[in-house]
């Protein structure tokens, strides 16, 4: 029952009136940046981590999860009514949800939404609170090998388990790397890979790079489409929410097996857009109205929402009690953390009890919140996508500059967003992935320092990789696993055809 | 799959030179990591070690990717750009890039108001009042919200020094 009184403990912090108004204004910023193309989650995440720089961490993290939560939300309100997913992870929404409010099913199809969403979330944020006791039982077990051997299964996990071809997530995880490795080297003080510019002896920003690979990549290839909404008017009639509530408990065995789905996928870093269409697939496999799948289907808007929510909370927790982010949104969000001056990881939950049960604490609270705030400003925040796109466009790109240059308040960070949207558009059309990248971005140097101090401690020698304790060892085989299945899978594939 | 009509760029050149590219990143990082040993040292590996495995492996995977191509996307004649996105491209990356290149000898502000009105009138073909209207709220909110509220500032130029704004 630790955790119990540790989430009650947790409660009493985030339980005031200046963190629920930064909840509130989490998740409006939050719905804001998911309903417009070209924001979505991670980036709206970047664009308000340097306004958090001189907050208090537990109040910059509420900020920033709300807006995460908001974000999710306001991804799926555009699928449905737009047909325009805001967030990759809200792609599985439209299938059933633009064709019910096609149907003048808007407003059942969003409550349905939204609630999914919300029951989604909580089980995620349950399963958090009943993990986050565990995670400090071994929190002491970790040193430098444990580290680099759980980075590394976060980085085999990538390319192991990731949808598109393995070799182009290698590529985008070595420019990753690459980038992350310019600038100060930690352990030894070289300039490396500066090539003589002082600018960048800081570093690039992994911001930076959100900023540009997401929002103006995005940005970009919404342009090339060529723009055009075919909205439906959004109008939230009580009744309707009602009787959509009512309708939710029909749907429990669809509720309980999509959050599954979503918290598996959430903790190991398949991510919310994985878990969404997985989860959408499942529905429909085990579904009595196969046929009615893609026509308006409720269990078809259930399924993906659930899914996506759970996994989107239960991102989190690895990220807080290892420091692997299970999404690129977490991946931001980490990088946050360690600008506040927190290291995550196991030891952060002994060494800052207030920090991790306030945040748990806060998810509760936010996810309430924002599911009544997102039925509440439905309809206002759809109207916004009837302004003109040639007033909305170039206002989106002010402020992903605008962010750009916040984070350190150096001009090179705009020249840098601009190839970054570049490379961020084309690869998103030749189908490399870009959270590896982000993730590389963001890990990069804590896995070096990992190693290296590693081999600090074994002088030199790989064996402590395998010796120093049951724990890294069993870490190191599964990466190594996970590292070799495109390959296996690809032999096997070949031999099956053969035979 | 489109057809290849109006085609500007196909999928197999935009893999070839995507894959070219990252690999001559690659070189570059390498090349960048020779300055500080890439060996292995006394207590583990040199500063560029790291660095220059990550350049090789880059060359590598992109070598594959190369090669992925040649076997798959040769055959398929699929468009990466056709006629009409490129122009909805360019019309887009353009004057992005000329608010990025005003910002950062005029600052900012500047910058937003001549791009939000430009793009307003030359492409939304709205009526120059309104333009100036949206543009220069736009600024002014964003002083208020970032100098004001929560005391970040912005990149300023010549003009905001001439005024006296800081």
């Amino acid at each position: 029952m630790d955790n119990f009184s540790n989430l009650l403990d947790g409660f009493s912090i985030a339980f005031s009136l200046f963190h629920l108004a930064l909840m509130a204004v989490g998740v409006l910023l939050g719905i804001l940046v998911g309903v417009l193309p070209g924001l979505g989650a991670p980036n709206g995440v970047s664009l308000l981590l340097p306004l958090t720089f001189t907050m208090d961490p537990v109040s910059a993290i509420i900020l920033l999860t709300s807006m995460y939560w908001g974000a999710l939300f306001g991804g799926s309100t555009t699928s449905i009514l737009f047909n325009i997913p805001g967030e990759p992870s809200s792609v599985a929404t439209t299938f059933d949800g633009y064709p019910m409010a096609q149907q003048g099913h808007a407003t059942h199809a969003l409550t349905l939404a939204f609630m999914s969403a919300g029951s989604g979330a909580m089980f995620g944020v349950v399963v958090i609170t009943l993990l986050s006791g565990w995670v400090t039982e071994f929190a002491l077990q970790f040193s430098s090998p444990e580290y680099f051997a759980v980075f590394l299964l976060t980085f085999a996990s990538f390319i192991g388990m990731g949808s598109g071809s393995a070799w182009k997530a290698v590529v985008s995880m070595m420019l990753g790397f690459a980038c992350a490795t310019v600038g100060m080297d930690g352990i030894s003080g070289n300039m490396r890979l500066t090539f003589g510019f002082s600018e960048l002896v800081k570093g690039i920003s992994f911001l930076v790079a959100v900023i540009g690979l997401f929002g103006l990549g995005e940005l970009m290839q919404t342009m090339e489409e060529g723009l055009r909404f075919d909205g439906i008017h959004a109008r939230i009639r009580i009744r309707d929410v009602f009787k959509a509530v009512a309708s939710m408990p029909g749907h429990w065995l669809t509720l309980l097996r999509s959050a599954v789905i979503g918290c598996w996928m959430g903790i190991t870093p398949g991510g919310p857009t994985a878990a969404s269409f997985m989860s959408y697939g499942l529905a429909k496999r085990f579904s009595r109205n196969k046929d009615n799948f893609g026509k308006g289907e409720p269990a078809g808007v259930v399924a993906p929402e659930t899914a996506d929510h759970s996994a989107g909370t239960c991102a989190i927790l690895p990220m807080l009690a290892l420091g692997v982010p299970g999404s690129a949104t977490a991946a931001v969000m980490m990088g946050g953390l360690m600008i506040w001056g927190l290291t995550p990881g196991p030891m952060l939950f002994i060494e800052r009890p207030d920090f991790v049960w306030g945040t748990i604490a806060s998810m509760y609270l936010g996810n309430v919140m924002a599911v009544v705030l997102v039925l509440a400003t439905v309809p206002m925040f759809a109207a916004i996508l009837r302004i003109p796109f040639s007033i909305i466009g170039p206002l989106i790109v002010v402020v992903c500059f605008i962010g750009a240059y916040t984070i350190s308040g150096s001009r090179l960070d705009l020249w840098l967003a601009l190839p970054f949207g570049v490379l961020g558009y084309v690869f998103k059309k030749l189908g490399y992935p870009i959270a590896p990248m982000v993730l590389a971005m963001v890990l990069g140097d804590k896995a070096e320092d990992a190693f290296r101090q590693s081999m600090m401690m074994s002088k030199g020698s790989l064996s402590i990789f395998w010796t120093n304790s049951p724990l890294v060892a069993t870490i190191m085989v599964l990466a190594v696993l996970l590292l070799s299945w495109p390959l296996v899978s690809a032999v096997l594939k070949r031999f099956r055809k053969v035979a | 799959m489109r057809t290849t009509s109006g085609v500007l760029l196909s999928r197999f050149a935009m893999e070839i030179a995507t894959a070219l590219v990252t690999a001559s990143i690659g070189a570059v990082v390498c090349f960048g990591s020779l300055e500080f040993g890439t060996g292995w040292g006394d207590a583990g590996p040199q500063p560029g070690y790291f660095p220059f495995y990550v350049g090789l492996i880059l060359i590598f995977a992109s070598g594959v990717n190369l090669a992925m191509a040649l076997v798959h996307h040769r055959e398929r004649l699929e468009a990466f750009l056709t006629t009409e996105q490129a122009h909805r491209v360019t019309a887009f990356f353009g004057p992005m890039f000329l608010f990025v290149l005003v910002s950062s000898f005029l600052g900012v502000y500047v910058g937003m108001i001549l791009y939000l009105f430009c793009v307003m009138v030359f492409q939304g073909h709205y009526p120059v009042h309104k333009a100036l209207a949206v543009a220069l709220s736009a600024a002014v909110a964003n002083y208020f919200l970032f100098e004001v509220w929560f005391q970040v500032p912005l990149l300023k130029g010549p003009l905001e020094a001439m005024l006296g704004i800081h």
